[in-house]
Parts: structure tokens; C-alpha cells; sequence
């Protein structure tokens, strides 16, 4: 009988190890005194890389935090739930976490899709959650509790338009996008500010997520007048796979890419097919002493480059907990105002001047593909 | 007429992945009239073989297919014995299950071992792809298209001409007759998952160096495969070479000519208006004869 109690409680360690291995987590132990926020991050499914490199940034900032006297005087700690890169995981993954009542704030997702899914219970939970999904409508749908740390979409079709068109003086767009929330939307702005602009769209070529051949789309953009394409992909593997076709069938117009085109797992997959791009950041290393601080902290613990999937969640742990410590309360209204009242806070993405909407960032940075490395070219920021 | 011609170039190309994958279907439900739903995974196990041998221990490509391949065949061993051996006497929906439930298992294990990352792994050959004119053909996609056209004639001559591939084909055509003739069904049942598993093997091995190795890989090819075994003619050999080519033309051609965001949906149009239509497939039998 005792032997049989050892085995179960070795099979029992066996497969606890196996799920936390599966969840790619070492969860510390949370005790009841801890200052708890919940963070919906991908394990599992297409986006899980990047869903790592969240939960670093974001255990980055919570360390900072607590070495400088935590929130409150309490260790704050992260609770995770997995949202399997996709929409109902997302809100299931929300919804699991606000079960929780001692959990204050939490950091949602960096997907626009999932943020529109998890909207309607942000709002009857009713208490802040930071989130990095760029598509406009997000804030401006009456939300009072989404907390934006990115810069929206449409600062981002306004860079892209006014980089390419004022200063590469190129006038005739293809437009390149994922037909998921966060690529139409971006299609959309990019269309109205290229007009705006006095550019001419000349094709516009949506995609589906997860393609496995691009093809058709880089025939359509060979056989039109385009001399430059405008990007906006949601994903690095289906940025890699339209590179490499682009480069094949002979496509050398100039591209000026969203945020996706500098990122970490873009730059490795795709390589030499993506040198020579134009891309807007949110983040870059070499925007401020705060952003080349936290990149040389990040590389230090994880040998691995900062991009904006891990700079977004540092900045949303450090805005929850200056929040929570300016109301001294965890009460979300006392929250809340708190962070609407963030002026001037130079975060690691950019500096924080929260709009009314819940818009924390007003700007981009544009950088450029130099063989592999990103450089930095300017900050380009738009009154709030 | 370039644009013709790249477009049929390329669809052919991931048609002949859809085919390949299509292939084991075909030969596990004709030997054991179940469908293995883990079909998909054995080319996310192929592709992550060769990154395991040619990128992380720095073999030969060469090198890391025979030894991805002779994995591939122990997988597919193993796989029998594990997922189908233990209910071949059930009917057909536990085993179904078992191997949906493989497919979950097989992901997991991946992505707990080897993290999310999508890696990379090298093409096959070095040169990027020959240029005509106006017109690309990547490298890779030629050598996806020969090594179907290769497989393929392989497998006829096997099949037609040996005791052996008749004597499978036998037990797929009716296994107490077989058992009966003194052929050995388990024997039999169990070459054709090893070979399965190194078709599928195979297929993960050529498309990775376009798609890129992760465990997202076998999903994508599994439906657009699975959808090619039904437009062929479930159970149909040459059904599913036609059935997969096919579909890759019909969803890159349009892709370009109708709608790219729709691509993927052309190829479950055709199915439907197959199952509607046409239910046993181009080259199937009817269901009653096969039952």
C-alpha cells in the first residue's frame, strides 16, 4: 500500500512536471499578501514564441518593481493563463483569471482580435487591463477600462504614409495585409492616410493568417505600377514566407512594414529577403536611454533581443504598479483615474501622456533593415 | 502567360505536399479502413528530424534524411503498436479518436521539448532556383515535384509488382480472405503505418524549408490533404495524387484570379461540391462496395 501512495505521488510529480513544462512556466508560489496582476499571454499555439518573450518582459518589470519596495509595500506577483493564440482561448483565459477577486490589474493581449473578444467581460469584470493590440477602435468604443501601451494603428498608418510619402517621395502604394482586426484596420487607415497624403493606392492585397504560399499576392504587385508596398502582418511567419517570394519573383520595390517587420523572430526567419526595409517600432533600442537600459537588462537575462512583444509588458507592469502606488488603493475607479493622470512617464516603448480614450503612447519610431541590424532613423510623435 | 504558368508552377508544387500527405491517408484507411488523424503531425516529426540532425547536430543533409527517414519508420512501428494495434478488433470511431488523441499528444511533446520557436532548416539544394525569363521556379518546389513524381512510380512498380506490395494490397482489399491465403495481416498492417509515417515524413521534410519548422506545420497540409483524399476518392491511390495536385492549383489560381484572402476556402468549396455531387471522390468506389 505504501509503495503503491509512492508510485501515485511520483506519477503525480511526473506529470506536474510535464504541465508545467508544457505551460513554459516555473511558477513561483503566490502567497495571499501578494499584490497579484493576471496576464493572458500565448503558450501554446501560433503565437507562443511570442508569448515567451511577453512573460519575460513582464517578470523583467515585476523584478524592478520589487527590488525598489514593490506595490504598496506588497510583492507583486504575475498569475498567467495560456489564451492558445486564439480568440476563445483568449476570453476563456481572461475570464479564469478574473475569477479571481485578489487579482488588481491585468496586462491582456498584444492581438487586436483578442482584445475585441475579450471586450465585452473587461467590462463587466470593471477593472484595468493593459493591453497591445494597435487597432484604433479599441479605446474609442467606450471601454473605460482598456489601457492602451502601444501606440495605435492610426499613428502607425500615419507614419508609414508620411515616411514613405515626404521623405522616400514614392507615390504609387500596394498595400499588404492580414484580413484579421489588426490588418484591415490597418489597411484601412494606411488607405486614408496615403490619400490624405496625395498618394495613389494602386493594388491592395488582403491575405488570410497562417498562408502557406504568397504567390498570387506578389504576382498582383509585380504586375501593377506599385513602387513601394506598405505592410501591415500579423504574424512573423507569414512575413517570412512573402519575403522570400517577393525577393524571388523579382519584387526590389522599397517596403515600409508595420511593427512586425523588425521583429525578433521576422529578422531570423526571413534574413536577407528582408534587408533594406523600412519598418515603424513602437520599440527600439536606441529611442531613449529607458528603451537601450531595458534591452541590455533583457539581453543580460535572456540572451535574446528586446522587441515589442517584451517592451510593451514591462511598460504595462510599471504603469500598473506607479498607478496603484499614486491612488494608494487597489480600488479600480482610484486605479483608473490614476492612470488617466500619467503624464510625462518616459516608459520603455516611448513617453506615456494617457488621452481619455486610454491611448498611453502618441508616436513611432521608424527604422531600418541595415543587413540584419535595426537602426534607428527617427521618432516621428503626434499631439494626443 | 507568365504569370500563367508561375501560378500553375507553384500550385502543383504545394499540391504535390497535399498529395504526399494525402498518400498515408489513403494507405492506412486502405489497410485498416481508419482514418489517421495524426497524419499531419508525422511531417511536423519529419521536418523537426531534420532540424534536430542537419541544423542542431550539424550532419549532412543526406545524412539527416536516412536518419529522419529510419526515425520515421520506428515512429510509424511504434505508432501501430501504441495508437492502432491496441483497438484493431474496436469499430471504427475509438480508433479514430486514438489517433486525434495521438495528434494532441505528438504536438505537446513536440512543443514541451522543443519550444515554440518556429526554426529554420536549409533547402535541399543550394542554388535558389532557376530563372526563365520573367518566370521563378524555387529550387525547392522542383524538388518537392520530383520527389512525387519519383515516389509515386516507386510506389506502382511496389505495389503491381512485387509479392510483397501484393500481398499488402490483398489485406487492404480483404483481410480474412488474406489471413486466410496465409498472408500475415498484422505484418502487413504494420509495414503500411512505417511507410505512412515515412511518406509523411517525407512531405514535412520537403515543405519545411518553405513553411518553416513549427507544430503549426501538420495542421495546415493535414485538412487541405484530407479534403484532397476526398476529391480523389477516399481509399484511392491515384485519387489522392490527383485529389492533392488538384487542389493546390485550384486554391492558387484562385487566389489570384478571385480572391486571396478566400484562398483557403476554395479548396473546402471543391469538397463540398464533391460530397454534394460527386460523394465517392474522381476515382472512388461506392462506399457500399468498399463496406
Amino acid at each position: 500500500m505504501a509503495a503503491r501512495n509512492r508510485q501515485s505521488v511520483r506519477l503525480g510529480a511526473r506529470f506536474a512536471a510535464l504541465a508545467a513544462l508544457l505551460a513554459g512556466l516555473a511558477a513561483a508560489p503566490v502567497r495571499a499578501e501578494d499584490l497579484k496582476l493576471g496576464m493572458v499571454v500565448p503558450v501554446t499555439g501560433a503565437a507562443a514564441e511570442s508569448g515567451r518573450f511577453a512573460q519575460w518582459g513582464a517578470q523583467l518589470a515585476a523584478e524592478e518593481v520589487n527590488a525598489a519596495g514593490g506595490v504598496l509595500g506588497r510583492k507583486l506577483v504575475l498569475v498567467t493563463e495560456d489564451d492558445q493564440t486564439s480568440n476563445p482561448g483568449g476570453v476563456a483565459a481572461f475570464n479564469r483569471l478574473a475569477s479571481d477577486a485578489s487579482i488588481v490589474a491585468f496586462l491582456g493581449s498584444i492581438r487586436s482580435t483578442q482584445t475585441q473578444a475579450m471586450d465585452p467581460d473587461v467590462r463587466r469584470v470593471a477593472k484595468p487591463v493593459f493591453f497591445g493590440g494597435t487597432d484604433p477602435e479599441l479605446t474609442r468604443s467606450g471601454d473605460p477600462w482598456l489601457f492602451r501601451c502601444r501606440p495605435n494603428d492610426a499613428y502607425s498608418a500615419k507614419v508609414i504614409a508620411a515616411f514613405g510619402v515626404n521623405e522616400l517621395k514614392l507615390k504609387k502604394w500596394a498595400v499588404v495585409y492580414s484580413t484579421d482586426a489588426f490588418g484591415s484596420n490597418g489597411h484601412k487607415h494606411l488607405v486614408e492616410e496615403l490619400k490624405a497624403a496625395g498618394a495613389e493606392v494602386v493594388t491592395e492585397q488582403g491575405y488570410a493568417n497562417q498562408a502557406t504560399d504568397f504567390t498570387p499576392v506578389v504576382l498582383a504587385i509585380k504586375g501593377s505600377p506599385a513602387d513601394v508596398i506598405g505592410s501591415y502582418f500579423t504574424f512573423e511567419q507569414d512575413l517570412g514566407i512573402f519575403a522570400r517570394q517577393l525577393r524571388q519573383l523579382g519584387v526590389r520595390t522599397p517596403w515600409v512594414g508595420s511593427p512586425s517587420i523588425v521583429a525578433t523572430t521576422a529578422l531570423r526567419l526571413s534574413g536577407p529577403a528582408l534587408y533594406g526595409t523600412y519598418g515603424i517600432a513602437d520599440f527600439n533600442a536606441d529611442s531613449s536611454p529607458e528603451a537601450r537600459a531595458f534591452a541590455d537588462a533583457y539581453k543580460a537575462a535572456h540572451k535574446a533581443g528586446a522587441d515589442n512583444f517584451s517592451s510593451w509588458t514591462y511598460d504595462a507592469v510599471k504603469l500598473a504598479a506607479r498607478a496603484i502606488n499614486t491612488a494608494k488603493s487597489t480600488d479600480p475607479q482610484a486605479v483608473r483615474a490614476a492612470i488617466l493622470a500619467i503624464r510625462g512617464y518616459k516608459g520603455v516603448e516611448g513617453t506615456y501622456n494617457f488621452d481619455a480614450n486610454g491611448d498611453g503612447l502618441h508616436g513611432y519610431n521608424i527604422v531600418k533593415n541595415d543587413n540584419g541590424k535595426v537602426v534607428f532613423i527617427k521618432h516621428i510623435e503626434f499631439a494626443p | 502567360m507568365t504569370v500563367l504558368l508561375q501560378l500553375l508552377f507553384q500550385g502543383v508544387g504545394i499540391g504535390a505536399v497535399y498529395a504526399l500527405v494525402a498518400l498515408g491517408f489513403v494507405l492506412i484507411y486502405r489497410a485498416t479502413n481508419v482514418v489517421n488523424f495524426a497524419q499531419g503531425q508525422f511531417a511536423v516529426v519529419g521536418a523537426y528530424g531534420m532540424v534536430v540532425t542537419t541544423a542542431d547536430l550539424g550532419l549532412p543533409y543526406w545524412l539527416g534524411i536516412l536518419i529522419t527517414l529510419a526515425v520515421m519508420a520506428l515512429f510509424g512501428a511504434l505508432f501501430n503498436l501504441g495508437v492502432y494495434y491496441p483497438l484493431r478488433n474496436r469499430s471504427f470511431l475509438p480508433v479514430v479518436i486514438s489517433t486525434i488523441g495521438a495528434s494532441i499528444f505528438i504536438t505537446n511533446i513536440i512543443l514541451g521539448v522543443y519550444g515554440p520557436e518556429p526554426s529554420m532548416l536549409a533547402p535541399m539544394l543550394d542554388a535558389p532556383g532557376i530563372s526563365l525569363g520573367n518566370l521563378f521556379l524555387d529550387a525547392q518546389y522542383l524538388t518537392i515535384i520530383a520527389v512525387t513524381l519519383a515516389l509515386v512510380a516507386l510506389q506502382y512498380l511496389f505495389f503491381e509488382h512485387t509479392l510483397l506490395g501484393k500481398r499488402m494490397q490483398a489485406v487492404s482489399q480483404d483481410k480474412e480472405m488474406a489471413s486466410l491465403l496465409g498472408i500475415k495481416v498484422g505484418w502487413m498492417i504494420m509495414l503500411t503505418f512505417i511507410y505512412s509515417a515515412m511518406l509523411g515524413g517525407i512531405a514535412g521534410i520537403l515543405v519545411a524549408p518553405i513553411l518553416f519548422v513549427s507544430v503549426g506545420l501538420g495542421g495546415q497540409i493535414a485538412l487541405k490533404a484530407f479534403a484532397a483524399t476526398i476529391i480523389g476518392g477516399f481509399g484511392d491511390v491515384p485519387g489522392a495524387i490527383v485529389g492533392g495536385i488538384a487542389i493546390g492549383v485550384i486554391e492558387t489560381f484562385g487566389a489570384y484570379y478571385i480572391s486571396v484572402p478566400y484562398k483557403d476556402a476554395f479548396a473546402f468549396i471543391v469538397l463540398f461540391a464533391f460530397l454534394l455531387l460527386r460523394p465517392s471522390g474522381l476515382f472512388g468506389e461506392k462506399v457500399s462496395q468498399k463496406a
